[in-house]
């Protein structure tokens, strides 16, 4: 049956099979890495040098899943996700751009978190609350993300939660992110705080 | 528009879905029940819709997805080329560049009209000297999969609206927001994008999802409507549906006939997508309880028998996912096409080895009696999981040649035949 484009039930071992077939489909495509770099200058202001966000609320890219941010950036130039800094960005980029800075963005070095974990508590809170909600499934056991998937992983903790907020409240909705907007509607605050704060930290 | 389908009506009545589905361990099988008795069932169905019992063995299933971009000209030239058809038939790209493309309709001054999936965008594809324009003319619509055409008007349907556009053709660079005709529909994405078909009195047949793989609907889901674009009432016509993507009414008979994808996490090969037949009013197709006409659910049958149910008129294959499909009324393809019905398989996602993913052709008569199927056109799965494109949606152009819309290569394609 045909459902949407968001990946759901993924463990990392298929992942990686499918991963490898991807591929090879994409090897046709050959983006460039370099040309993807050059166009990021548009996004170091935000996002940060080599994809590392320093800026409150502004997610860092490094090493998110090429799908992914192709996507996200699909998303933007349609308008079925909205954002006032990232409009006028999308207007000058066209199919290569993003295409190549996909290919950029997956291939900087992750972000780790910038500080040792001040609160263990709430980062076990939240890896509980991470199985019970199966994020995994989709998001992968490493949260490395995946394919069209985000990678949680080390991202920035105030923007995480700012994240499920926005799926949560239906401000990020549509066909491409409905799992996350079913998935986010029934978190309590506490679930929010604990899971931003575990995955910031691993 | 509240007139036909009364949602407090239905609100008393208890979901129960069994839950492997919910659940971390595929052990655990233990009865989940959800209250539809709240509106916040129906603004947000149940967080675990789209999982089911699944096995260990099918753990990392997923819908996968295409490039978002997708394909360019030169990967699109290299793609046809791997198309089989039959003798004497030839495959082209008729426009690039229409992503995640879904249902398509024709303007009556030749503007095609194409849906998309969750970019939310709805485009018209021009002819400018032989080279085709691609221009998006709505965005942000929510999952606008499903369009017609009537009068005019180009209507959209977007999940839980349907939406009409006056005078579109004239008006392409200024469709407005348009007036919605029809909204008594849950607004919840799962399994809630949709297909329109009109038949000769210009009412639209609607399908409408269940939001879950399997359990037992809410009242006004699992079914088929006839919705009048003009006055807003509606009628039900089809019950037991599961996901329908696809139909058209019959040249011959003035019959409704609709693809079915079946359920998930059952097997590789059970249970088989379906076509089915609208013989009357008010017929159940057999879901939850039963599958492909013979298959009782192995939770959800409850006591119920196949016997119960109309059966499809053909078992198309276990994951094939037929979406669009049209009976074949034109006159260039050989002339034992006539009537024949012609399928858009998107191919399968919850399968070890993919297959549909093609255009298949049903060739059987008016009553739905010893219909039989076969490959007509194939290539867009490489390997056991590797898309390099797939069909959803079949329009006949004027000369009789067909049009094919590909959600992951995002383009048109033609198939035209020649002696």
């Amino acid at each position: 049956m045909p459902i949407m484009r968001h990946q759901i039930g993924i463990n990392a071992l298929l992942g990686l099979a499918l991963g490898l077939s991807a591929l090879a489909s994409l090897s046709a495509r050959a983006a460039d890495i370099a040309a993807g770099k050059e166009k990021a200058e548009l996004c170091v202001g935000c996002h940060g040098e080599a994809g590392i966000s320093q800026t409150e609320n502004i997610p860092s890219l490094a090493g998110e899943p090429d799908q992914f941010v192709q996507w996200q950036l699909v998303f933007f130039r349609a308008g079925s996700r909205r954002n006032e800094q990232m409009q006028p960005i999308v207007e000058q980029i066209n199919n290569d751009d993003i295409r190549n800075l996909g290919a950029y963005f997956a291939s900087l070095t992750p972000p780790r978190a910038s500080a040792p974990d001040d609160n263990p508590d709430l980062s076990k809170k939240g890896a509980q609350a991470a199985v019970g909600r199966r994020c995994a499934s989709c998001h992968t056991d490493s949260f490395a993300g995946t394919k069209a998937v985000a990678r949680l992983a080390g991202q920035r903790e105030e923007y995480l939660i700012k994240a499920l907020h926005d799926y949560k409240s239906g401000v990020r909705s549509g066909g491409g992110m409905a799992a996350m907007a079913e998935v986010a509607y029934p978190l309590s605050e506490e679930e929010i705080t604990a899971l931003a704060h575990y995955l910031a930290h691993l | 528009m509240k007139s036909a389908f009364n949602r407090s009506v239905f609100a008393l009545a208890a979901i129960i879905v069994v839950a492997g589905a919910g659940q971390a361990s595929a052990q655990q099988k233990a009865l989940h029940s959800y209250q539809s008795g709240t509106k916040e069932f129906w603004t947000h169905p149940p967080d675990d819709w789209f999982l089911g019992d699944e096995t260990e063995a099918q753990k990392g299933l997923a819908p996968p997805s295409g490039p978002p971009t997708g394909a360019s000209e030169a990967e699109l030239a290299a793609l046809i080329k791997k198309i089989k058809l039959p003798p004497g038939f030839k495959i082209e790209v008729y426009a690039p560049g229409v992503l995640a493309a879904r249902q398509m309709a024709w303007g009556d001054k030749g503007t095609l009209f194409v849906g998309s999936f969750g970019l939310g965008n709805v485009y018209a594809v021009t002819d400018n000297g032989g080279k085709k324009e691609v221009k998006t003319i709505l965005k942000g619509l929510n999952m606008p999969t499903g369009l017609a055409f009537r009068d005019g008007a180009l209507y959209v349907i977007a999940v839980e609206k349907l939406i009409k556009y006056e005078n579109a053709e004239a008006n392409l660079d200024k469709l407005g927001d348009g007036k919605v005709v029809y909204d008594d529909m849950p607004s919840y994405a799962a399994h809630g994008w949709k297909y329109l078909a009109a038949d000769k009195d210009g009412w639209f047949y609607v399908p409408f999802g269940p939001p879950f793989n399997i359990g037992i609907p809410p009242t006004s889901v699992s079914q088929i409507r006839r919705v009048d674009p003009k006055t807003g009432n509606a009628e039900l016509v089809a019950l037991g549906v599961r996901n329908s993507v696809g139909g058209d009414v019959d040249p011959r008979s003035g019959k409704y006939w609709f693809t079915e994808n079946a359920r998930d996490w059952m097997s590789d090969d059970m249970p088989s997508d379906k076509l089915n037949m609208i013989s009357k009013p008010g017929e159940h197709f057999g879901y939850p309880y039963c599958h492909q006409g013979d298959t009782p659910d192995p939770k959800f049958a409850m006591g119920h028998k196949c016997s119960e149910f109309t059966p499809p008129v053909l078992n198309l294959g276990a994951h094939v996912a037929p979406l669009g499909m049209k009976f074949y009324t034109g006159s260039q393809f050989p002339a034992d096409y006539k009537n024949n019905i012609l399928i858009a398989e998107h191919g399968s996602w919850n399968r070890h080895k993919y297959q549909g993913g093609r255009i298949m052709r049903v060739i059987v008569g008016p009553d739905g009696k010893n219909a039989k199927q076969e490959v007509f056109a194939s290539g867009w799965i490489e390997g056991d999981q590797g898309y390099i494109g797939r069909p959803d949606d079949i329009i006949l152009d004027k000369d009789g040649s067909i049009l094919v819309a590909d959600d992951w290569a995002g383009a048109i394609y033609r198939i035209s035949y020649k002696k």
